[in-house]
């Protein structure tokens, strides 16, 4: 269950373990959320754009699916910044 | 001890983050199915931005509402 590799960290330990975990758990936490994000734009994206899936992926089907990986990325920025600069 | 009080923080910071990436991440899914209804092209029309921004603070006005409801019950 515990993915880390790190020996065992006791409360003795120094500031170094501590920061060397802390960059562990953010290296971790980065993959994750950068998984979590291509598994859904890969779902949207595939729903867009492969709407009948032949023996392989047309030209325009690679063109469609380049353009909404920006746009959904864009999508993001735009959702992001609504939420958080709204001037209510 | 100096080094758990650090983790403890560090610990809350990346459950904020987590937290506020959830929501942008499940509203962006949300508000793309609303407003992006045609094959994606090169941009966006300004119909299209309009109706993502529009989607996302329409989503807070709702939660607003939601939690007044809520609470009187």
């Amino acid at each position: 269950m515990d993915s880390f590799s790190s020996p065992t960290m006791s409360s003795s330990g120094s500031p170094g373990d501590t920061e060397a975990l802390m960059d562990q758990i953010k290296a971790q936490l980065a993959q994750a959320y950068a998984q979590e994000f291509l598994e859904t734009v890969g779902n949207k994206c595939f729903a867009k754009c492969v709407t009948k899936p032949g023996s392989s992926l047309s030209g325009s089907e690679s063109s469609c699916i380049s353009r909404c990986v920006d746009r959904y990325i864009e999508a993001t920025g735009i959702v992001s910044r609504a939420l958080f600069s709204s001037s209510r | 001890m100096e080094n758990n009080a650090e983790m403890q923080k560090f610990i809350a910071q990346e459950q904020q983050k987590a937290m506020v990436g959830e929501m942008v991440g499940k509203l962006t899914s949300v508000c793309w199915d609303k407003c992006i209804t045609s094959t994606p092209g090169s941009k966006f029309s300004s119909g299209e931005t309009t109706c993502l921004t529009n989607c996302a603070q329409r989503f807070l006005d709702m939660s607003v509402i939601i939690a007044k409801r809520f609470e009187m019950q």
